[in-house]
C-alpha cells in the first residue's frame, strides 16, 4: 500500500473516531432528553412541596428530587475542597522538589491510586467508618464526611497530575526569570510558576468535579442513603443524584417511575454542568488576571 | 584610564552528568567593559554565564568546582561561599535572556517585579524607580502612557529592552546578557547595541553573542569557548 493511501486512511480514522464520539454524546443526550423530558418540572425538583418552602428550608421535601441535588452540590463541594489542597501540594512537590528515587516510588504510588477502582476506595472508606465507630466514637456512621474523604482519595491523582504536569511543561525560560531577578524558589512558584500553571491546574479541578458528582460505588459504601433528606452535618446520612437514578433503575416499579430516574439524570448532566461552568468562569478570571495584571503596579 | 577587575574566575570547571562544559578556566573580567563570549553553538556559553549568577543550581545533576570570584563594595568575594547571599548576587548581577521573556503582567508590573520580590519600596518610590529603568533603556516615552497595558503587547525589540529594564531596576554592577539581540530585526538589535554601549560606563557587561559585525561595534575584548576552554583576544 502506498504511503499516500496510508496517510489517507490515518485522516479518515481520525475524522471518523471524532464524529463516533460527537454521535455517541449526541445519542446519548438526545435519548435522555427524550425519555426524561416529560418527567421534568418542579414537581420533580420539589414534589408537593411549594418551591419557596423548600429553598427557604420551611418545610422538608419528600417526594422530589431537591434533597438529592443539595446532597450532590455538598458533596462535591466538600469532597473538592479536601482534596484541592491536598492534591495541589503534592503536585508542586513531585514537580519542584521530588527527584531520583523518591519521586519514582511517589508516582508509582499515585498511578496505583488513579489505577483503584472506585469501589474499592469506596469499601476502604466503609471500613474507616467501621473503625472510627468501634474505636473513637459509637455516634460515628457512614455519613457525608466519610464520602467526601473517599472522594477525595479517588480524585487525588487527578490534582497530582494535572498540577505535575501543568508545572513541569513550562518553558526553561519562565523557570529561570524570576530566579534570575532575586526571586526565592518559593516566591518563584508563588510569582510565576503557579500563575503561569493555573489553566492547567484548574483543568484538573474541573475533571475532578465531574467524578465527584458521577461516583456512585462509593457513596454505596460511604453514607449515601435514599430518603435522608437535606444534609444537615457532615456526620449524617445524605441523597445524591447518583445513587438516586441507581435506585430508580434498578428497583422502579413502573415506566412512571423509570421516567423519574431519566429526568435525574438530567437533573444531573445540569449540576455537573453548572459546576462546569463556575470552575470554568473561575479559570477564565484566574488566567485574564495572571495575564495582565500580576504583582507591581 | 586604568579599570579595576571587577570579576576574578579560577580553575572552573562546570559539568552536567558525565559531560564537560567548562574545564579549569582562568578568566578576568575588567569593570566598565564589555566582553563578548562567542564560540559554537552548544559548548556551553549560555551556562558560563549561568554560573556567573549561580543560575547553574537550578540545571539538575549540575556540578562546579573552582572559584569566583566578584569585587563588591571594593572586597573581592567569593560567590559559591556560604556567606554570598544568593538573593543578593542575582541582584547585583542581572541576566537578560536571548528571548523577551516579559511575565504575563503589566508593564511596569514587570519593571516593579524584582522590587516587590525583594518588598522594598514604596508605592511612589516604585514608580520612580520604574520610570529610571525604562529611561535608561529609552523605553519611556514609548510605553509612559501604556504602563498598565500587558507587556506581552510590545514589539520584539521594547519587549527585550523591557527584560533589560527589569534587570537594572537594581542598578545591578555587572550584566549578563545571553545573545539579546539574536531574535530581534536588525533595526532593534542596533538599538540594543547602542543601548549596551551606554551601560557600560555603569556596569560591567558580558555577552554571548554569535554576531561578529555586533562584537566588532560593541565589545572591548571577545572570548571565544570551545571544548571546554576559554581563548581570549583584545577586540579591533
Amino acid at each position: 500500500m502506498s504511503r499516500r493511501w496510508i496517510e489517507r486512511g490515518f485522516t479518515v480514522f481520525a475524522f471518523a473516531a471524532a464524529g463516533i464520539l460527537m454521535a455517541v454524546t449526541m445519542v446519548l443526550t438526545g435519548y435522555l432528553v427524550m425519555k426524561g423530558w416529560n418527567s421534568l418540572g418542579l414537581e420533580l425538583v420539589f414534589g408537593t412541596t411549594r418551591p419557596m418552602d423548600a429553598l427557604c428550608l420551611r418545610r422538608p421535601v419528600l417526594d422530589g428530587l431537591f434533597p438529592a441535588v443539595a446532597g450532590t452540590f455538598a458533596l462535591v463541594a466538600l469532597s473538592v475542597s479536601i482534596a484541592l489542597p491536598l492534591g495541589i501540594g503534592t503536585g508542586i512537590f513531585m514537580s519542584e522538589f521530588a527527584s531520583g528515587a523518591l519521586k519514582r516510588m511517589f508516582s508509582l504510588f499515585y498511578d496505583i491510586l488513579a489505577g483503584s477502582p472506585s469501589i474499592v476506595v469506596g469499601l476502604f472508606g466503609f471500613s474507616i467508618s467501621i473503625f472510627l465507630h468501634r474505636y473513637v466514637s459509637g455516634q460515628l456512621y457512614p455519613c457525608l464526611l466519610i464520602s467526601a474523604l473517599s472522594l477525595a482519595f479517588l480524585v487525588l491523582p487527578y490534582l497530582i497530575r494535572s498540577t505535575q504536569t501543568a508545572l513541569e511543561n513550562l518553558p526553561p525560560e519562565v523557570r529561570l526569570t524570576a530566579l534570575a531577578l532575586g526571586a526565592s524558589p518559593v516566591q518563584n512558584l508563588f510569582y510565576v510558576l503557579i500563575p503561569r500553571s493555573l489553566p492547567g491546574i484548574l483543568s484538573g479541578v474541573v475533571l475532578s468535579i465531574g467524578r465527584c458528582a458521577e461516583d456512585t460505588a462509593v457513596i454505596m459504601l460511604t453514607g449515601v442513603a435514599a430518603s435522608a433528606g437535606l444534609p444537615r452535618s457532615v456526620f449524617g446520612n445524605y441523597e445524591a443524584l447518583p445513587f438516586h437514578i441507581y435506585t430508580v433503575s434498578s428497583q422502579y416499579m413502573d415506566s412512571a417511575e423509570l421516567a423519574t430516574g431519566y429526568g435525574a439524570s438530567i437533573l444531573l448532566f445540569g449540576v455537573t454542568s453548572s459546576l462546569f461552568l463556575f470552575s470554568f468562569i473561575i479559570k477564565n478570571i484566574a488566567t485574564a488576571r495572571t495575564a495582565v495584571s500580576g504583582p507591581g503596579l | 584610564m586604568s579599570r579595576m577587575e571587577k570579576i576574578r574566575i579560577d580553575d572552573l570547571s562546570f559539568a552536567y552528568g558525565k559531560r564537560t562544559i567548562l574545564n579549569r578556566v582562568e578568566a578576568r573580567f575588567m569593570e566598565n567593559t564589555i566582553t563578548a563570549i562567542t564560540g559554537p553553538s552548544g559548548q556551553g556559553k549560555s551556562s558560563f554565564l549561568m554560573v556567573l549568577n549561580r543560575l547553574w543550581e537550578t540545571i539538575p545533576g549540575a556540578h562546579v568546582t573552582g572559584r569566583v570570584n566578584i569585587r563588591f563594595d571594593g572586597e573581592f568575594r567569593d560567590i559559591h561561599h556560604r556567606s554570598m547571599p544568593l538573593t543578593r548576587l542575582r541582584r547585583t548581577v542581572g541576566m537578560v535572556f536571548q528571548t523577551p521573556n516579559p511575565l504575563p503582567m503589566s508593564v511596569a508590573g514587570n519593571v516593579a517585579f524584582p522590587l516587590k520580590l525583594a518588598g522594598t519600596g514604596k508605592r511612589k518610590n516604585t514608580e520612580e524607580r520604574v520610570e529610571k529603568a525604562l529611561s535608561r533603556v529609552h523605553l519611556w516615552d514609548e510605553v509612559k502612557d501604556r504602563l498598565k497595558d500587558d507587556a506581552r503587547k510590545l514589539s520584539g525589540g521594547q519587549q527585550q529592552r523591557l527584560c533589560m529594564a527589569r534587570a537594572l531596576v537594581f542598578e545591578p554592577e555587572i550584566l549578563l546578557l545571553d545573545e539579546p539581540a539574536s531574535s530581534l530585526d536588525a533595526k532593534a538589535a542596533a538599538g540594543i547595541e547602542d543601548l549596551m554601549l551606554e551601560l557600560k560606563n555603569t556596569c560591567t557587561l558580558i555577552v554571548v553573542s554569535h554576531s561578529m559585525d555586533q562584537v566588532r561595534r560593541t565589545a572591548d575584548r571577545v572570548l571565544t569557548l570551545e571544548s571546554g576552554e576559554l581563548h581570549g583576544c583584545e577586540s579591533s
